[in-house]
């Protein structure tokens, strides 16, 4: 056996362990794994390239932390309930499009945080209620959730596991959009429709409304909604006009765009409100730490090499099957670490099959469903929690959607060199 | 812009040292430790 695959061997063991035996954090888990790859090595303990590899996500962290803080201003302001509120009283006579609208509410926050639990906790957790007093068992509603969030933390502006996988091949994060908007709305819109809509063919309004605060809107008014609009502008302007506007990054749009919002609706604590927001996004960034060094230490230990060496060894046939079993497998671990372990080195082995925008936004999608996967499954246990059922039952519900996204992210790879206008 | 971004770093390390120092769980405070290392290396342009 090779060292490079007892090292990997180790390291996957050690986080195995970590994470499920002795129940540490995702994050210490991936450094212990870390640490004992590098032990085995021969390499000692490397803190230059373990605090080295921190620092390939330190773009991703700003990102997720700044979107976590604009989420919470605008859920706090009342702009969240206030646009639940409208998109219900204007669109119950037309039950699948107001499905479909609320589950670009549930995707918003994984959009623009690139975090699916943002997702199911913040829009989630308000759309829930909509969608149970509108007939929908608790079990189908929490399927809806976690496929909703999940398609928000793969779809554009910000998705994650496309930045590592992009990061892994030193390719940029852009031209995603398209190719990503073109995978995660056909999915919700599919999953919302087929798990949903047959409970809705008759919506009672009058129950419905119940659920909903009717009067944020009227008294705010349309400036609840600035907010969204700034960020919104500031990202099309910076793109459409780099000669005026100087590129303003990411986290300082977020900045911007939460700066407008302590003033445009209800008045709230903002520190505390920032404060309960940064301890929900820690273990998230933590995570993404664990992955660097982990991933780091793959690196230098060879153990990176060995696996892109010998995926290239795959037919294409396996290497399509690995993709749609064993990468969205892996989100039980982690989807991130999916996205850099695997997606990297099956982003290497399909480069000259087409596209490789599209290659790397397709592996993206099909590893965020990877956060269906028990027994991590963020966005599932949480989604879960909401509704208050066992994730098993809501699972069950969850299976025919993930099927089907998995298979249009297949095909989606397959056709790449056909989509390539997308990027 | 290199002083916008650090102060942006600076307002969400404050943030995070303050969960870190309230949180209860060692574990979790090891956790926002190992994300709190990279962000004052980066304010400090030390990295």
């Amino acid at each position: 056996m090779e060292i490079e695959l007892i090292v990997f061997l180790v390291m996957l063991g050690v986080f195995l362990l970590g994470n499920f035996l002795f129940k540490l954090p995702v994050s210490l888990s991936m450094a212990a794994g870390a640490v004992a790859g590098a032990l085995v090595a021969g390499e000692g303990i490397p803190l230059r390239h373990l605090f080295e590899g921190t620092f390939v996500y330190m773009d991703t962290i700003l990102i997720i932390s700044t979107a976590m803080v604009f989420m919470t201003v605008i859920q706090e302001s009342g702009a969240l309930e206030a646009l639940n509120a409208v998109i219900v009283s204007k669109f119950y006579k037309v039950p699948a499009v107001l499905l479909v609208l609320l589950m670009f509410i549930i995707m918003f926050p994984g959009m623009i945080t690139g975090s699916s639990t943002a997702a199911v906790l913040s829009a989630g957790a308000i759309v829930a209620p909509i969608l149970l007093q509108m007939g929908i068992p608790a079990p189908q509603t929490g399927a809806i959730l976690a496929i909703g969030a999940i398609m928000g933390m793969a779809a554009p502006p910000v998705n994650i596991p496309a930045m590592l996988i992009g990061g892994g091949v030193d390719m940029p994060y852009i031209g995603f959009e398209g190719p990503l908007a073109f995978l995660t709305i056909p999915g919700a819109i599919f999953t919302v429709l087929f798990i949903g809509l047959r409970y809705c063919k008759n919506l009672d309004y009058e129950k419905i409304k119940g659920g909903l605060d009717l009067e944020i809107g009227k008294k705010y008014g349309i400036k609840l909604y600035i907010p969204i609009v700034v960020i919104v502008v500031l990202m099309v302007a910076c793109r459409m006009l780099p000669n005026l506007i100087p590129n303003l990054g990411m986290p300082l749009i977020f900045m911007i765009g939460s700066a407008v919002g302590l003033f445009t609706g209800k008045r709230f604590n903002a520190v505390k409100a920032i404060r309960e927001a940064m301890k929900t996004t820690v273990p998230v960034l933590g995570k993404l730490m664990g992955v660097g060094m982990f991933i780091q230490i793959m690196t230098l230990t060879g153990v990176r090499g060995y696996i892109v060496i010998n995926c290239f060894g795959f037919g294409l046939v396996v290497l399509y099957a690995a993709i749609c079993i064993v990468m969205p497998a892996f989100g039980a671990v982690s989807s991130y670490g999916a996205a850099s372990v695997l997606g990297v080195p099956f982003l290497l082995a399909l480069l000259d099959t087409g596209d490789q925008v599209v290659i790397a936004a397709a592996l993206s999608f099909i590893c965020s469903l990877g956060d269906l996967m028990p027994p991590t499954a963020l966005a599932g246990n949480y989604a879960a929690q909401i509704v208050g059922e066992k994730y098993s039952k809501v699972l069950r519900y969850c299976v025919i959607p993930f099927i089907v996204c998995v298979l249009f992210g297949l095909f989606t790879l397959l056709k790449s060199r056909s989509l390539g206008f997308l990027t | 812009m290199l002083y916008i971004y650090l102060a942006i770093v600076l307002f969400l390390l404050v943030f995070i040292v303050w969960n870190m120092i309230q949180e209860k769980n060692v574990l979790l405070q090891i956790d926002a430790a190992l994300v709190v290392v990279p962000l004052v290396l980066r304010l400090l342009l030390i990295k």
